[in-house]
């Protein structure tokens, strides 16, 4: 039968699974397609011219050979196609396909200054029950720094040494706590105290002292002064506003303490102490094994700052307290260096400041 | 404070039978923290915080008086000996009355040093001893009964004592061998040649006890704390006398603390008193103070019975009478921070302890206040910029006059914002910009590694006038280094001027800045909060119709001159433009290479029309090629 056949058609046909195989794309394959059964001089065409030409009786027998061969062709062309097919399309799956452990582009993320966030949080807290927040100028006066706070003419705060001051302006100094916002405020509102119903803010702000920069002291730090007037306030409106506030920062199993302590401006006076929220109150080296950490000063607003305002001590009376943040900031992240706060590096802010 | 628990213990037994941390709760209830325990020459000391209005606390005998009243226990006796005052050796002459009450002696001193366990007590409260008696025994009374007294060589006095106002001009030479120049502001203690001592303060070199000194003539006086503390301070002379002078001694102490000191010579070294003697008197008490049971309730935040409240008083010392629901109150010699009802409603809450203090939310009188506009213009600047990726800064408010320089307006002197008495002089000058400071902070970050730098800082401004320094809260932002390159999707590119420009606008910042070139590659800009737009009163703004017709865009490609302002452009192509329909023009692309003609670049201006109908092609059209002649009149081309 192959004698009937070209010998080099036998050949091809029997190399033919060969080369198949190696069509490593479609078009290598649209190739080996277009020798074997395309419509010009392809090996299918010479086929077909050969039997046209092919003596009568030896046409029956080689129209099956040339037909088998035909269709064994097209049969490994049409599978061989399927499978490039499926591989292409494999590839492409995988081109488009994500994979999410790759690091994705990362939206920009900023941060609040962790003293800033603290403040806020502050306010946030306090917001609930009616305060809000009264600002005044860092450069101050003697007068609202000191004097409309009771505080005597000779103490020594008021020495250079501990103050800084202006040197065109003697009588101006760089306050020293954020308590001339309590004379501004009071000085502001005595006239229309009663229509307003007393007063509550906060004043957050940034203070100065002359102190050499080291790793508890600064030169510029931060407080939260908190003050309340109204009728027949006492020391439990201290106690209350405190509780709640510091539990609202520390969580609601925080308890506080009150110690008499003495600040000219209130009267009586005293510290608060939270129970330590880094171990709750077990002993730590954050509260020195006491269970408590000193959190802030306060009192009732002394008589003499009511009646410097213009309001009345006889029928007003009020609440103050004033925080460090710094030093809260730093018990609660157990920073070990207060430069590291304003040192600026991104990665501390990054890390102590988010967003809020 | 340093108080020695032994000797804390022969002023109040009880106090034997606390445990240190017992005693040290006692004490903080009071409002003395303990603030550290150490164990000095063998025994256990505390370091007791005294509060400055707590003066007659200053002693063992003012801590162990507190613990007395606390624990209701009482104080051990005074062993004062018996002198029996006589006629004076020498006048002593009262001349002000910053000093009503004088007490002296003098002793010839025989043999004999001070005993081991008072040097022992003294090096404990780190006051190292003498040795010799006169001055040994003065500083031991004064560590443990707070009254401050002075021994003088009495054979170095000439003539009279006087208690006076200085001289100008006078001078004495201290203790601590320092001359010191007298005002009429000094009191001292004077005989007939001058100044001897400086009252209440220290003694005078002359007048000195030594080891040669044969005959003492001894000082317990009072001396008013404000004229004590002038004085110290005026010589920057702050010594233990001055500290307890200074807070308020106790005058009814001065005879008192004499007769101490003459019973400790006569044991420690066989001193005979010659005489004994007090020129003035103890001055009278300040007015009693009336509390009102309703003060006190209101105080307290509940109901404190009268008769708690008297008896508490009582046991601080006070004389109390009570009459209906007032108490009349007259403090003890030793308290003189006891001035108001204020002050004596805290004494009973303290004595009762804080603890009992009830909590209650103070009530609303009237409706709270909103938070003010510029705070929270502040708080949302503050939040959209952290969003953006920056950093809030906190720096200092004072700088080196070089940096300040840097940024500051000429008619903004430092002159007017400098400080009388800096930290340093880098830290001299209150800033009249943020960027000194942002920038040096920027940098600092590149240095250590940051790739870039996203700061801003909200903090005031200083402007001098002459009024003094104005505050101006301010807002910079600096920006810097290498923008993405940290995934597989932002490719990298450095930051430019354009990038701050765009985040102006983000913040809403009226017209645009100036961008600052801080360093290579590190920009910045500041702008006055004032400046900014208030955030809006209205939740959400009023509707505004818009068309639901589809826009149209086009995108024309223009060759222009590197030279050719885009503000120009954009102006000449908007007016050739039908106002009503177009949304917006803009450059959506720069091209600059050099396969463009030279000194050309390519803009791809981008326009996007909307109408309240369709818009057909041919309309547009029209609309473009006009936009593209009034281009071509400024010299742009199309590019091919």
């Amino acid at each position: 039968m192959d004698q009937l056949l070209p010998p080099e058609i036998v050949e091809a046909s029997q190399t033919f699974p060969a080369a198949l195989a190696a069509c490593g794309d479609l078009d290598a394959l649209l190739r080996l397609k277009g020798a074997f059964v395309g419509r010009e001089a392809s090996h299918a065409t010479r086929l077909m011219e050969l039997l046209k030409t092919a003596p009568k009786e030896q046409k029956r027998e080689l129209g099956a050979a040339v037909n088998g061969l035909k269709q064994q062709w097209e049969e490994g062309l049409k599978a061989r196609q399927a499978e490039l097919e499926a591989a292409k399309r494999k590839l492409g799956a995988l081109a488009a396909a994500w994979d999410p452990a790759l690091p994705p582009p990362q939206p920009p993320r900023g941060a609040l200054h962790p003293l800033n966030r603290l403040m806020d949080r502050l306010v946030d807290v306090f917001r609930p029950m009616g305060f809000h927040v009264e600002e005044g100028p860092e450069v101050e006066t003697e007068a609202h720094n000191f004097d409309g706070l009771n505080i005597p003419e000779d103490h020594p705060a008021k020495a250079s040494s501990d103050t800084f001051y202006l040197a065109a302006h003697p009588e101006l100094l760089l306050r020293t706590h954020t308590s001339p916002v309590q004379v501004r405020t009071l000085l502001r509102v005595a006239p229309d105290l009663a229509a307003r119903g007393g007063i509550r803010f906060l004043a957050p702000g940034r203070v100065y002292r002359k102190d050499e920069i080291d790793p508890t002291h600064s030169p510029m730090f931060h407080q939260v002064e908190g003050m309340l007037v109204g009728h027949g306030i006492g020391m439990q409106h201290l106690k209350g506003t405190l509780e709640y506030a510091l539990r609202a920062l520390f969580g609601p199993d925080t308890e506080i303490r009150l110690r008499p302590s003495y600040f000219p401006f209130v009267e009586p006076g005293c510290e608060v102490d939270v129970s330590c929220p880094l171990c709750g109150a077990k002993g730590c080296r954050v509260c020195k094994g006491s269970g408590w950490v000193e959190i802030l000063g306060a009192g009732l607003i002394h008589p003499n700052v009511l009646a410097y305002a213009g309001i009345d001590p006889g029928e007003w009376s009020g609440w103050a307290f004033g925080m460090g943040v710094e030093r809260m900031a730093m018990m609660l992240s157990q920073t070990p260096d207060l430069r590291l706060f304003f040192e600026n590096d991104q990665r501390f802010l990054k890390a102590m400041g988010g967003l809020d | 404070m340093w108080i020695e628990r032994k000797v804390l213990a022969q002023e109040i037994l009880a106090a034997a039978a606390l445990d240190t941390r017992q005693l040290c709760e006692v004490l903080a209830a009071l409002g003395f923290p303990v603030d550290g325990v150490a164990t000095l020459e063998g025994t256990e000391a505390l370091d007791v915080d005294i509060t400055a209005n707590r003066g007659d606390a200053m002693s063992h005998r003012g801590i162990a008086r507190e613990l007395a009243a606390k624990l209701k226990q009482p104080l051990a006796p005074i062993p004062t000996g018996t002198v029996s005052e006589g006629e004076a050796l020498l006048p002593v002459r009262l001349e002000a009355e910053a000093c009503p009450i004088y007490a002296t002696a003098v002793l010839e001193l025989g043999e004999g040093v001070t005993p081991e366990a008072t040097q022992s007590f003294l090096r404990a409260l780190e006051a190292s001893p003498k040795r010799l008696p006169a001055v040994d025994a003065s500083n031991e009374l004064l560590l443990r009964y707070g009254h401050p007294t002075h021994a003088f060589d009495a054979d170095a006095i000439r003539g009279a004592v006087t208690v006076r106002w200085a001289k100008a001009g006078e001078t004495l030479v201290t203790l601590d061998g320092v001359i010191r120049n007298l005002t009429k502001l000094d009191l001292v203690i004077a005989d007939e040649a001058g100044p001897i001592a400086l009252a209440g303060v220290m003694g005078g070199d002359s007048t000195k006890v030594t080891e040669a000194t044969r005959r003492v003539l001894l000082e317990s006086a009072w001396f008013e704390p404000k004229v004590v503390r002038a004085t110290a301070r005026r010589h920057g002379l702050h010594t233990d006398a001055s500290h307890r002078f200074g807070r308020g001694a106790d005058p009814a102490m001065a005879r008192v603390a004499r007769d101490l000191l003459v019973a400790r010579l006569q044991a420690w070294c066989q001193a005979k008193l010659i005489g004994a003697w007090t020129a003035g008197a103890v001055p009278a008490p300040a007015a009693p103070v009336n509390l009102d049971l309703p003060l006190l309730a209101r105080v307290a935040g509940e109901a404190v019975p009268l008769e708690a409240a008297r008896e508490a008083l009582v046991r601080l010392g006070c004389a109390v009478s009570a009459a209906g629901d007032r108490l009349c109150i007259a403090p003890p010699t030793w308290r003189h921070d006891l001035a108001i009802a204020e002050d004596l409603a805290e004494e009973v809450l303290r004595l009762r302890g804080y603890e009992h203090i009830p909590s209650v939310l103070p009530p609303m009188e009237g409706p709270p206040e909103h938070l003010a506009p510029a705070y929270l213009l502040r708080q949302r600047v503050a939040r959209r910029l952290a969003q953006l990726g920056f950093h809030q800064t906190v720096t200092y408010g004072f700088i080196s006059p070089e940096a300040d320089a840097l940024f500051a307006a000429p008619d903004n002197p430092a002159a007017g914002r400098t400080l009388a008495n800096p930290l340093g002089y880098e830290y001299s000058v209150l800033r009249a910009s943020l960027l000194p400071s942002l920038k040096a902070t920027a940098e600092q970050n590149l240095r250590q590694g940051s790739r870039q730098v996203q700061l801003f800082e909200l903090a005031p401004t200083y402007r001098s006038t002459p009024a003094g320094p104005r505050e101006h809260l301010t807002l910079a932002a600096v920006w810097g280094g290498v923008l993405g390159g940290e995934d597989y999707l932002s490719p990298a590119r450095a930051v430019l001027e354009a990038d701050l420009a765009g985040l102006a606008r983000d913040l809403d910042i009226p017209g645009l800045p100036v961008i600052h070139r801080l360093a290579d590659g590190l920009f910045g800009f500041e702008v006055e909060l004032d400046a900014l737009p208030r955030p809006q009163d209205r939740i959400i703004p009023v509707f505004r119709p818009f068309s639901r017709f589809p826009s149209v865009e086009r995108d024309l490609s223009l060759l222009v001159d590197l030279s050719q302002s885009y503000a120009a452009l954009h102006q000449a192509m908007t007016a050739a433009l039908p106002a009503e329909s177009l949304l917006e023009l803009r450059c959506v692309d720069v091209f600059r290479h050099k396969s463009l003609p030279e000194g050309q670049q390519a803009w791809l201006l981008r326009m996007r029309f909307q109408a309240e109908r369709t818009l057909v092609g041919d309309e547009v059209d029209g609309w473009v090629s006009a936009a593209l002649a009034a281009a071509e009149s400024l010299g742009a081309k199309l590019r091919a």
